[in-house]
């Protein structure tokens, strides 16, 4: 019997809006995978609210400067969280963002 | 995906890393690491141009007639791409201030005052 675990990933931006597109491809791609992720984007504001909800906090790289700052808001240390690639972000790699993101958590 | 979607998020992406580049340019200033901040800035100014040729492709292309319509997203990248500038601006402002402030604290004052 497979197991499907389920992955939460938070992406901060700086409006919480350019994400939103990146976390649809982001989807498709784990779907191509089996893998069932609840993939959500918010500003950097509302990070605190939301990093000990996630299983992995991506950082677009629009407020990469904010990194330490958000690493701090995470109770969970062995948490990963870091910034997104430039050119992965730009060009809305799903694929190869939701890889790293599976690459950092150690699956 | 619509082609203006993916115009909007390299802008975002690149505009948005030269930004980070100008704010961590800024905090080096303030820690003291003038070469540092200065490298963070000339990169910035590299990933910056590279926003900038996507936004002039995307000129090009509205005044071919191409992408009319003006959406929340493209506003968003705009945004990005102006306030990269301004932060650049700043960041080059606040790095002297730091370095004048800097040898002030610590540097040899070079005036010499003349004992009369």
């Amino acid at each position: 019997m497979e197991v499907t675990i389920m992955i939460n990933i938070l992406l901060i931006c700086s409006e919480g809006m350019s994400t939103s597109l990146l976390a649809k491809k982001m989807s498709e791609a784990a779907q191509e995978k089996n893998i069932e992720v609840n993939i959500w984007a918010v500003s950097g504001t509302a990070a605190a609210d939301n990093v000990n909800k996630a299983d992995v906090i991506i950082l677009g790289p629009q407020v990469r400067y904010m990194l330490s700052k958000i690493s701090q808001l995470v109770t969970d240390k062995n948490k990963p969280v870091y910034v997104a690639d430039m050119r992965h972000y730009g060009t809305v790699n799903g694929k190869a963002l939701l890889e790293e993101a599976l690459r950092r958590l150690g699956k | 995906m619509d082609g203006l979607e993916l115009i909007c998020f390299k802008i975002i992406s690149f505009s948005g890393s030269a930004r980070s580049n100008f704010v961590e340019a800024m905090k080096a200033a303030k820690s003291g690491d003038f070469q540092e901040a200065r490298r963070l800035i000339t990169e910035g100014d590299e990933i910056y141009h590279e926003g900038h040729k996507v936004h002039s492709d995307l000129l090009q292309q509205v005044a071919s007639g191409n992408y009319n319509d003006v959406t929340l997203l493209l506003a968003h990248a705009e945004d990005q791409l102006m306030s990269a500038e301004v932060i650049r601006i700043m960041a080059e402002e606040i790095l002297s201030l730091h370095k004048e402030l800097n040898d002030l604290k610590f540097g040899e004052i070079s005036e010499e005052k003349s004992n009369s």
